[in-house]
């Protein structure tokens, strides 16, 4: 009588390593993001002259959801990851507090629409591009109407869109995915499919 | 209660490699077994085994029943290592509830569990304390109760004393013996068995290849049975610490004659970034310390006296709030800075090396072989050094698994020899023997004061009494700490 | 049974808002947030703005502490009243651009400062009892932004280990980037393998088990009188932006 002892792994039924990792991505982003305050705060003078396109930094906020969605590839993953990083801005105390929250939620939506949009079968760096895009234009729209007023002109709106696009597809997406293989290299993604795919 | 019985489990990894071989193991209800063997025998992943808890991307065959039948959620309960993992609430009294809470059991039920968990573990402090403001015994015994309370049958614990002080230790090994009570099964993994031996049934011992090579009772003091001599059997004296060849640890920078490294008045104020923000913390002051070239120099002190904060300081990892800390004017950096603190990542490597006291937060690399040759490489020295180190510290055979992979005995060596590749004049070690066996042990004690008659200055951190009686005559003026302040002011 | 957070919020000194609950908190934060959302003209948001004044000796203990979660908030508003004047097409570019930033303090304002009294553990419990949040999902984030802090903890042995090593920051931008860059994978690393350690312990504490659906909670999620108040006074703050500008309307087409 002989079975194999480990872990059992049901198809859809999220496991608890599942779970806590979407949701400790979300922290540790929220401690990263943190641990840059100061760098970004540094460069944001920069952008005093041309601020409709300082969203070109903007891609990194959405990295929580992309990876979380490439690394535990479940529905949800990346609202729960984006909306848990969200929630320790807020709780920390962040620009924008309650209006991050509802930044999070838009922002794992547009990730979330990505991978359905292949059925959560493939998670490929498309497939992250595609997510960080989508998630970029849906936030960059609802920052122009909920932070700016919707008081610039509409070629200012759309570059800042645009640019918020480029951020997404190449820091959320590209820098996503390979953020993803490298921590597979590490052996830390063990427990997952990604973790197996990228291995050696 | 039920009697728990392993058949046949071995466990092999992708790569091949059985790190677990054909182990049959009964706990039966009421008995007390501990499971010991070499470090990297492949304890852990018995133990893990046991909850149904192996990693996924290794195989494992074999069969665990629980009187006869599978064992449900939370019957066989595993208390992990660092106790910090296993603590998931804010609050003490919330942790603990943990377990009774996932059971569905009703308010006044959940509270009542949680008051008699604390008690059988005799856990001291209060229900509202914060799990984060407990010294390391404190949560010990907290961790210990938050598993007591899920009411498992059979009770798994890895290596639940091995970063504590001696009276601690024997406070918790109490704890445990008390609430493991006689009627459900113990399985205790730890090195010491001399300190489990009086209390447990039988040992169990895993051989260096991963198969069981000894099944009874502990043997008669003063011997070990056939085939497992590196274990810490009762009355079996500590070894003598490997000789290691001349010169292999000499400095790459010659610190010169006198003190390396020479501290007065040193005093600590920790504040906690974070989500609440606490108030600062003096976590040392007035401590008054010299590292003289070729001496160990002792860092001691009861849990949470401030022997890692004292290490990091002397390691150049964090500037002391109040006195002076100065190097050697050799060892002084550009500018002639001479405070560790001030210099620059390459200075301070080139100078030191640090043995951190949780070496898996700490690696850098994604091979063994790498871990150890990092900072030779940006130093531009020798990586020869490295491969030696990993040879006498029997880890060239896993030279290309990832740091991550390896045991916890394994990372510390590891650690060890990624601090001593570089030739630092300046060496820091924080608690090094935790984890090892005897043959292990031997080669640590023997780096160390290899390290020493090379002339480096060295500073232990570390409640291993043995470890200092075997480098005693070299050592250097000893640091006892109470509480943050030197133990003589305390007094 | 041991206290809540509010009551233990409760015994203390402090603003009469620390007896409040999470919900109603949360709720009006967020009320407050879209109110802004009807504001027009500058002297909207100035009024709604007072009257949030009005009200913060009921919110703010601490003032220095308030002082610091509000300082971004000042630099987010200059921020944006600077770029409406660079990118606003208006015939009035100054008064829009002050009319964007104070609309901005409106949203942000009670948000910041209510949030501050949220306890992680307490919304977990409240959402989970009140409003039906999956225990599962609640519980996770809530272990989570526990560990928040020995993330915290582990970004500085992080960085250590790799200052000591040799891998610290170099000097220059460039060196600073990408030690940043190096330091946030090594987080990253072990904020992963941390979660699948803490994931092992929960199970092995019975919360994979198939009891998970019937999960019980330790502590109460109770709603109280002042709660209540809260919620009402805080819509009625809520509301002042709408009903200056509805107001507004009703004015000028009489006259
Ligand atoms: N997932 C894995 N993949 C590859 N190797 C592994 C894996 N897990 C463990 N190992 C290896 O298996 C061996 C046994 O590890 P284990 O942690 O069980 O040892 P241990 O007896 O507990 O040792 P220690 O006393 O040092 O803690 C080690 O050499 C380790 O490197
Ligand atoms: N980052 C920190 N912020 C605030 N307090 C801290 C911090 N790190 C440690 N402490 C506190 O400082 C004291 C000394 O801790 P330290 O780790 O130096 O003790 P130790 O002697 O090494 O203990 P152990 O034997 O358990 O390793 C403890 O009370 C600890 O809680
Ligand atoms: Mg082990
Ligand atoms: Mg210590």
């Amino acid at each position: 009588m002989s079975t194999t002892l480990n872990r059992s792994r049901a198809a859809h039924r999220w496991r608890t390593v599942d779970l806590l990792t979407a949701a400790v991505l979300g922290v540790a982003f929220g401690v990263v993001f943190w641990g840059w305050g100061i760098l970004y705060t540094s460069l944001t003078p920069l952008f005093a002259a041309v601020p409709f396109v300082q969203s070109i930094l903007s891609g990194v906020w959405l990295l929580p959801a992309v990876v979380a969605a490439l690394v535990v590839r479940r529905p949800g993953a990346a609202l729960l990851a984006e909306m848990t990083a969200a929630s320790v801005e807020a709780l920390m105390g962040s620009h924008w507090s309650t209006g991050v929250l509802v930044s999070g939620a838009i922002q794992g939506i547009g990730v979330e629409l990505a991978v359905a949009l292949f059925a959560w079968r493939r998670f490929g760096p498309a497939v992250a591009v595609l997510a960080g895009v989508l998630a970029a234009v849906l936030e960059g729209v609802y920052e122009l109407f909920a932070y700016y007023a919707g008081a610039w002109t509409l070629g200012f709106q759309v570059l800042y869109v645009a640019c918020f696009a480029v951020s997404g597809a190449l820091v959320a997406g590209l820098g996503g995915w390979a953020l993803v293989r490298s921590l597979a290299r590490t052996g830390a993604l063990s427990a997952f499919p990604a973790g197996r795919e990228h291995r050696g | 209660m039920p009697d728990l019985a392993l058949r046949g489990l071995t466990v092999t990894t992708p790569a091949g490699r059985t790190l677990v071989r054909d182990v049959d193991l009964d706990v039966a209800t009421g008995e007390r077994v501990l499971l010991a063997g070499p470090s990297g025998a492949g304890k852990s992943t018995v133990l893990r085994a046991l909850a149904g808890l192996l990693e996924e991307d290794v195989e494992a065959r074999g069969d665990v029943r629980l009187d006869g039948r599978e064992a449900l959620a939370g019957e066989v309960g595993l208390l992990v290592q660092d106790p910090l993992d296993a603590l998931v609430a804010e609050t003490a009294g919330r942790d603990t509830a943990f377990g009774p809470e996932n059971a569905g059991l009703d308010r006044p039920g959940t509270w009542r569990r949680v008051a008699r968990a604390h008690a059988a573990a005799r856990y001291p402090a209060g229900r509202d304390r914060e799990v984060r403001t407990l010294s390391g015994g404190e949560r010990q015994r907290l961790a210990l109760a938050g598993t007591l309370a899920a009411d498992p049958a059979v009770l798994l614990l890895d290596e639940p004393t091995s970063m504590l002080d001696a009276p601690t230790a024997a406070a918790v090994r109490a704890a445990v013996l008390d609430a493991a009570g006689r009627d459900r099964g113990l399985l205790v993994v730890d090195h010491d068995v001399a300190g489990w031996a009086p209390h447990v049934d039988r040992v169990v011992v895993l051989g260096a290849g991963g198969d069981v090579v000894h099944d009874g009772p502990a043997a008669a003091a003063g011997r070990s049975p056939t085939g497992t001599g590196d274990l810490w059997w009762p009355g079996v004296a500590a070894p003598t610490p490997l000789d290691v060849p001349a010169g292999l640890l000499t400095p790459a920078l010659d610190p010169g004659g006198g003190d390396v490294l020479h501290g007065e008045g040193l005093g600590l104020v920790r504040t906690r970034r974070g989500l609440r923000p606490r108030p600062p913390a003096t976590v040392l002051s007035g401590v008054d310390v010299a590292l003289p070239t070729g001496a160990l120099t002792p860092v001691t002190g009861d849990s949470g006296a401030g022997k890692s904060s004292l290490l990091a300081l002397l390691a150049g990892l964090a500037a002391p709030t109040s006195g002076r800390l100065l190097a050697a004017p050799a060892l002084a950096g550009r500018r002639g800075r001479r405070a560790p603190h001030t210099w620059t990542s390459r200075e301070l490597a080139a100078r030191a090396g640090w043995v951190p006291q949780f070496p898996e937060h700490t690696f850098v690399a994604a091979t063994v072989r790498a871990e150890v040759a990092v900072t030779a490489i940006v130093l531009g020295r020798d990586t020869g050094r490295g491969e030696a180190l990993l040879e006498l510290l029997g880890l060239s055979g896993l030279a290309d698994a990832h740091p991550f992979r390896l045991s916890g005995g394994e990372q510390r060596r590891l650690a060890l020899a990624g601090a001593l590749a570089a030739g630092p004049a300046l060496v820091v070690a924080d608690e090094p023997t935790v984890g090892q066996d005897r043959g292990t042990w031997a080669v640590v004690a023997g780096l160390l004061a290899a390290a020493v008659r090379d002339g480096a200055a060295v500073a232990v951190g570390t409640h291993d009494g043995p470890l200092l009686g075997a480098l005693g005559p070299r050592a250097g003026t000893a640091v006892r700490l109470h509480r943050g302040v030197p133990a003589e002011v305390a007094a | 049974m041991p206290t809540t957070a509010a009551q233990r919020r409760g015994a203390g000194p402090g603003p009469v808002v620390r007896h409040c609950g999470p919900l109603p908190l949360l709720a009006v934060a967020v009320l407050c947030a879209a109110g802004a959302f009807a504001v027009r003209d500058w002297w909207q948001a100035a009024g709604a703005l007072a009257v949030q004044a009005l009200c913060l000796p009921l919110v703010v203990g601490d003032v220095r502490a308030a002082v610091r979660r509000l300082l971004p908030l000042a630099l987010a508003a200059l921020s944006v009243g600077w770029s409406t004047v660079l990118a606003g097409d208006s015939a009035d570019p100054l008064w829009t651009a002050l009319t964007a930033a104070l609309r901005l303090v409106v949203l942000v304002l009670p948000g910041a400062l209510l949030l501050g009294w949220l306890d992680a553990a307490e919304v977990g419990d409240h959402l989970a009892q009140r409003l039906r949040v999956p225990g599962r999902v609640v519980v996770a984030v809530v272990v989570a932004l526990g560990r928040l802090d020995a993330l915290v903890d582990s970004w500085d042995q992080v960085a250590a280990a790799r200052r000591v090593r040799g891998l610290g920051p170099g000097r220059g931008p460039a060196g600073r980037v990408r030690w940043a860059a190096s330091t946030s994978f090594g987080l990253l690393v072990d904020a992963v393998r941390g979660a699948g350690r803490v994931s092992l312990a929960m199970d092995a504490r019975g919360f994979a088990g198939e009891g998970a659906g019937r999960r019980s909670w330790a502590l109460p999620a109770p709603w109280r009188r002042a709660d209540t108040v809260l919620l009402l006074a805080g819509t009625a703050v809520a509301a002042v932006p709408l009903l200056l500008r509805v107001g507004g309307a009703f004015l000028t087409s009489t006259s």
